[in-house]
């Protein structure tokens, strides 16, 4: 597994997330930005089972 | 094998003690998430004196109680409508409705929000990654696109990968198979009732032979056993010209298990889920190989409608090789999942799994692939009629069989049949899923 730098994917993982979040947060209600990061929000879901969720496992 | 022949190296080769920690972390997630969210959940949790917080290790699941298709249907119906208790999250995240097929009864409602639809297609692309499906292929899907969820996620999946899609929807078999042929399409995904009813509409109602004038190089077969039975698998390799993968998942559980290039056994998902089987009769939790129990599942990280502990009533049997040569370590099913409880009935007091009468009849070239079992009762003796229709090609004299299949039988499955011949084309045909076995002993 050592070739894969998993818990770097991590934080940037994380990063998004937080990004995603801030941008809804500050998004005043704008149906096309807060139904599209609801979008990525569920990408990045995909990436913290495939990537994230390791972190401590492996 | 190298990283790209995975959707994700780093699961798909985790070693088994790693996926295991996983799965207990995710097992815990998913049920505290329930018991957090869904009344349902919580209801049955507290009067079953279980907290979340009693789990600490795979051992102590079977604490957990079990769910099932009618306590699913019980739940729902009611507010938040149609879903019910079972429902958790706000119902103005779901964005999906589906619905199980109903074979069994009243169909289950199923709601997805956009993550756990996001969740069915990434769970499909480690299935069809495993069975080579890549950004150069020409996927067709010849299903009905509607309430039922049948290759929907299998669509999403095959886009998520960068294939190029066909969706066959609303075209007849005739017309779709003239799209595979026109467009070249080079993979395809269906239940093996109409892979097969595909290929015998091509040869005689277009004069092609799939094998030769199309271009398709793999098929996923899903929705009902049978590319899990050898004699089936095969009959649709040869007619076809193609690989032939066998794939499972219900609209509650989602997808779950899928055969790779190998076609060495049907590998369960087990990063995204957790399976154990438990022996039908006594209920006991069966670990080894050798020995058919009725799988128990839980569904890790799709929230929505959780999926905790589901007797799914499926019969599957451990592999007895651990390691698949394709270097996944998620544990394999021996001939994938070869009935369901509810089928598997005892006969003449002997268990008959109707597979078994398949996968004879199916081995057998002198006869057809459409087959009907029924089972009477005359006074206090069962009674079994086996129909079977005559290959279309065949000229001979077909009783000339009779012995052979009469032993394959036995063997097969310890019973004694009525045999009864028919000419080709007079048995019924199925679309999606087939009911070819009757049981009518409680109706006389």
């Amino acid at each position: 597994m050592g070739k894969y730098k998993i818990e770097d994917m991590a934080k940037k993982i994380e990063l998004l997330k937080q990004t995603a979040t801030e941008l809804k947060r500050i998004s005043g209600g704008i149906q096309a930005v807060d139904c599209n990061v609801d979008r990525i929000l569920a990408s990045i879901k995909m990436l913290e089972i495939n990537i994230s969720d390791l972190v401590g496992t492996i | 094998m190298n990283s790209g022949e995975y959707w994700n190296p780093v699961l798909e080769t985790l070693p088994r003690e790693k996926l295991q920690q996983l799965q207990l972390k995710k097992f815990k997630s998913i049920l505290k998430w329930a018991y957090e969210n869904s009344p349902f959940y919580r209801s049955l949790y507290k009067g079953a004196g279980l907290e979340p917080g009693d789990i600490k290790t795979l051992d102590d699941i079977t604490k957990v109680p079990k769910t099932e298709k009618a306590m699913l249907r019980e739940a729902q119906g009611k507010e938040p409508y149609p879903y019910g208790s079972i429902l958790s999250v706000p119902i103005e995240q779901v964005t999906e409705y589906r619905q199980t097929s109903g074979t069994t009864g009243q169909p289950v409602y199923h709601p997805e929000t956009w993550q756990d639809w996001d969740w069915s297609a990434e769970s499909w692309a480690y299935a069809l990654y495993a069975q080579g499906y890549r950004d150069y292929d020409r996927v067709f899907l010849p299903f009905g696109y509607s309430v039922n969820i049948a290759f929907w996620a299998g669509h999403y999946a095959a886009e998520k990968i960068g294939c190029e899609v066909v969706p066959g929807g609303v075209l007849d078999t005739e017309a779709r198979i003239l799209k595979m042929k026109e467009l070249k399409a080079t993979a395809l995904m269906a239940t093996p009732t109409y892979i097969l009813g595909m290929a015998d509409t091509a040869r005689k109602k277009l004069g092609l032979d799939p094998a030769k004038d199309l271009n398709i190089k793999k098929i996923t077969a899903a929705g009902e056993p049978g590319a899990c039975i050898p004699a089936t698998k095969k009959r649709m390799e040869e007619m076809w010209g193609a690989k032939v993968y066998d794939q499972i998942g219900a609209t509650e559980i989602g997808h779950w298990g899928f055969e790779c290039q190998a076609q060495a056994g049907l590998h369960i998902l087990e990063a995204f889920h957790l399976v154990e089987i438990e022996d039908i009769e006594t209920g006991a939790t069966i670990t080894e190989p050798g020995k058919k129990g009725s799988m128990v599942i839980t569904t890790f990280d799709r929230f929505a409608h959780p999926c905790i502990r589901f007797d799914s009533k499926d019969v599957i049997e451990w592999n007895p090789v651990e390691k698949c040569e394709c270097g996944r370590t998620f544990r394999r099913l021996k001939g994938g999942v070869v009935g369901r409880a509810d089928d598997i009935t005892k006969v003449k007091g002997v268990l008959l799994a109707p597979t078994a009468i398949e996968e004879v009849v199916r081995s057998i070239p002198e006869l057809g692939d459409e087959y009907e079992v029924t089972v009477t009762k005359k006074g206090d003796i069962d009674d079994i009629t086996l129909k079977m229709e005559i290959a279309p090609d065949f000229k001979g004299n077909i009783e000339a069989v009779e012995p052979k299949l009469v032993q394959q039988l036995r063997l097969k499955t310890g019973l004694r049949y009525n045999l009864e011949f028919h000419d080709y084309g007079t048995l019924p045909r199925y679309g999606v899923k087939a009911k070819r076995f009757k049981d009518l002993r409680h109706k006389e």
